[in-house]
């Protein structure tokens, strides 16, 4: 199925466009397989790993403060020569060096399988959020941004991407035996470098939804009302529009006073 | 501007006899000097500060609205204009002795099926028991009965009064955004018309910077709720929030004082691992609606002893929303037109696409480690008892148990008190949940 992989071309083509102007990349090869991905990890990785919070207090850094924005999705194919398997991509500054800070957070998880498909599709997005499932990690519970704290005691223990990378891999393959091959890339770099990326994110966005739509529908439900009369599915609401547009400079031009009706005498 | 309205004489009696109820809470609550008290008397405060300000205005002929919750208050907050929330009545003399004849004089005017809330408000114009306002802001979603309500309004008692309605779109995308931020500025102009306030968009920047504080307190705080044990129970967290935010303190400095108040003791309960829940939290429920505000007395206490159960989350108390964007007039506009159609609760799930009801269960059943979901299937949400299926669906598919009940939030005659705890006992032993 290629409904991502296009994306997945236009993921690489941003990375090399932000490696070309400067951006501190680095690239980081992960082993593959879950125990091999939790093997020597400072922090507990898997259900009931973490509280599930960590306190304003206990913060070292934030990620994907609103202010500064945030931009997360998922894609797959089932083309897995796609997906460079076990490879963390970090563009911008690590956990480690930014005490204190508040980062902007670009957070891609690309996967790949033979037998990935729709079916899978909420699943993996639903897998995002990891909930209590990373020691030391909190994404804060407030959907269209992907907001996160790491603790003070993971960053004692060196809590940095690859870690998070990897306990995300493991989570993800634990979780949908189907991925075959698992890539991650973060952003910190920039709101501006966030920005482009999210310009992807918008149109997998889309497709996303398009997805939840059908699957749904295959279920017998219809999560919208879609109506005839409805200005979103009307082939001429770019006319309308317009007309709203004249009228709206009409309104805003100076009449002119109309004369005065003469009453006959 | 002053206007010359005749007030009803039962309008305010019945006022000034709600504040009293609510006066006589604030005394009993002084008895007790612990912070959590303290808290909610901070809430109970500011209800006697708004039935001041109601209480002057209409006395003294001075200019106010009647509006909603889903109208993003900050814009009334910066016009300065005196407002009420249209329900409120209904909402706060939840515990007072006359609201269950009101409910059933409502009956008398609209009949049993149409939902309680929204009948009683009408029944409280229509027999002359709320003040009349100098003009009438409508909600035109998230179901049909909010329309019929002002229909009727406009056609009843407050005939003379002027009403503006904002066109909601269906969809949530930029388009809609827009379409909606201009309702929002047709509202302001309609609301100068009738009041005599004005907007200052300076004033609304220093409003909106400062509800976006409160939210993001509030954000903040519902983070500590996700903690097992959660610190908090039924008595003290989300519907106070709720009301902080939206309606008492919208963009005004006390809320975020407020607000830091209750983080500060919801964090000192988590360091030292207390539960809200007396004694220890055995089922964590996500109540998916408003709280059964007219019967928690009756409910609350006894799901707690009985079964262990902390409401952690409901719908009225889920953080969904962006903080507006200050930068000009525009983003404010489009910032709040975006809240008023896709994150105040209710009107998120349940005005344009059902994917909300989904996606938040799903999202706080794993935030707030949920045991599980219970819809209790409100007679006058209509337009929910549509997504049930969906909802159940869901369910079963992250896992966790549903319970559909079906009942009246505002009436506890519509499914016994008893009926409904027998519901709740067998759910719970059938799904195996809550056992010592």
């Amino acid at each position: 199925m290629a409904l991502f992989d296009a994306y997945i071309k236009k993921l690489a083509d941003y990375q090399r466009e932000l490696q070309v102007q400067g951006r501190q990349v680095k690239e980081i090869v992960c082993p593959t397989t879950v125990s091999e991905l939790k093997e020597g990890l400072p922090v507990l990785v898997g259900p009931k790993a973490s509280s599930g919070i960590i306190l304003r207090g206990d913060t070292f850094v934030e990620l994907g403060n609103p202010d500064i924005g945030s931009s997360a999705f998922i894609l797959w194919t089932d083309k897995t020569k796609l997906i460079r398997d076990g490879n963390i991509t970090l563009i911008g500054s690590d956990i480690p060096e930014s005490a204190g800070a508040s980062l902007p957070f670009g957070q891609v998880l690309m996967m790949g399988g033979a037998d990935l498909g729709k079916e899978e599709h909420a699943l993996l997005e639903a897998n995002q959020y990891i909930a209590d499932q990373i020691e030391g990690y909190m994404i804060k519970s407030i959907p269209q941004h992907m907001w996160s704290r790491v603790s003070l005691d993971a960053a004692g223990k060196g809590f940095n991407f690859e870690i998070l990378g990897r306990a995300l891999m493991a989570i993800f393959r634990s979780a949908v035996p189907k991925i075959e091959a698992m890539e991650v890339m973060f952003v910190t770099s920039s709101k501006e470098d966030l920005q482009l990326l999210d310009n992807i994110g918008e149109q997998i966005r889309e497709i996303s939804s398009n997805i939840t739509k059908e699957t749904w529908k295959a279920k017998g439900y219809d999560i919208e009302c879609i109506q005839l009369w409805d200005c979103e599915s009307c082939p001429d609401s770019s006319v309308c529009d317009d007309i709203k547009g004249m009228v709206n400079v009409r309104k805003k031009t100076k009449k002119t006073p109309k004369p005065k009706r003469v009453k006959k005498s | 501007m002053t206007t010359k309205r005749k007030q009803p004489e039962k309008a305010l009696k019945l006022y000034k006899d709600d504040k009293a109820y609510m006066q006589m809470l604030l005394e009993a609550l002084s008895l007790d000097e612990s912070e959590e008290a303290d808290i909610n008397k901070g809430v109970i405060k500011a209800v006697l500060d708004k039935y001041d300000e109601v209480i002057d205005c209409a006395e003294n002929d001075k200019p106010f609205i009647a509006s909603w919750f889903a109208y993003a208050a900050e814009i009334f907050t910066a016009m300065g204009v005196p407002w009420w929330m249209f329900p409120q009545t209904a909402f706060l003399g939840i515990e007072a002795p006359h609201v269950q004849d009101d409910v059933d004089g409502s009956e008398r005017l609209l009949g049993s099926d149409f939902c309680t809330i929204l009948r009683l408000s009408l029944y409280y114009v229509e027999a002359d028991m709320s003040p009349k306002p100098s003009a009438c802001i409508a909600l035109l979603h998230p179901c049909d009965g909010t329309v019929v309500v002002h229909q009727a309004i406009k056609t009843g008692k407050w005939h003379d009064v002027p009403i503006f309605g904002a066109d909601p779109p269906y969809w949530e995308d930029e388009r809609s955004y827009e379409y909606y931020a201009n309702e929002l500025r047709r509202m302001v102009g309609f609301i100068t018309e009738h009041t005599g306030y004005t907007m200052d968009i300076d004033r609304l920047r220093e409003v909106c910077e400062e509800s976006n504080k409160e939210y993001a307190l509030w954000q903040e705080y519902n983070e500590l709720r996700r903690v097992v044990p959660c610190p908090h129970d039924w008595t003290i967290g989300p519907p106070q929030c709720f009301a902080m935010a939206t309606f008492y303190y919208p963009g005004k400095p006390g809320g975020v004082e407020w607000f830091k108040k209750l983080i500060a003791n919801a964090e000192k309960r988590v360091k030292a691992g207390v539960s809200g829940v007396p004694g220890g939290e055995r089922i964590r429920v996500l109540w998916f609606d408003i709280l059964p505000l007219m019967w928690q007395f009756d409910i609350q206490p006894w799901l707690e002893a009985e079964w262990g159960v902390n409401m952690v989350m409901n719908m009225f108390g889920y953080t969904p929303y962006e903080q507006i964007d200050t930068k000009n007039e525009e983003t404010m506009f489009r910032g709040l037109a975006k809240r008023s159609l896709a994150e105040y609760p209710m009107i998120r799930q349940a005005r344009g696409v059902a994917d909300h009801f989904l996606s938040d269960i799903e999202r706080i059943v794993k935030d707030y480690s949920i045991d599980c979901v219970i819809w209790p299937g409100h007679m006058g949400h209509k337009d929910g008892s549509a997504s049930i299926g969906m909802m159940r669906e869901k369910c079963r598919e992250i896992g966790v148990p549903f319970l559909h009940i079906g009942l009246d939030l505002f009436d506890k005659r519509y499914t016994s008190v008893e009926d409904v705890k027998d519901i709740f006992s067998r759910f719970f032993s059938a799904a195996g949940l809550g056992q010592k």
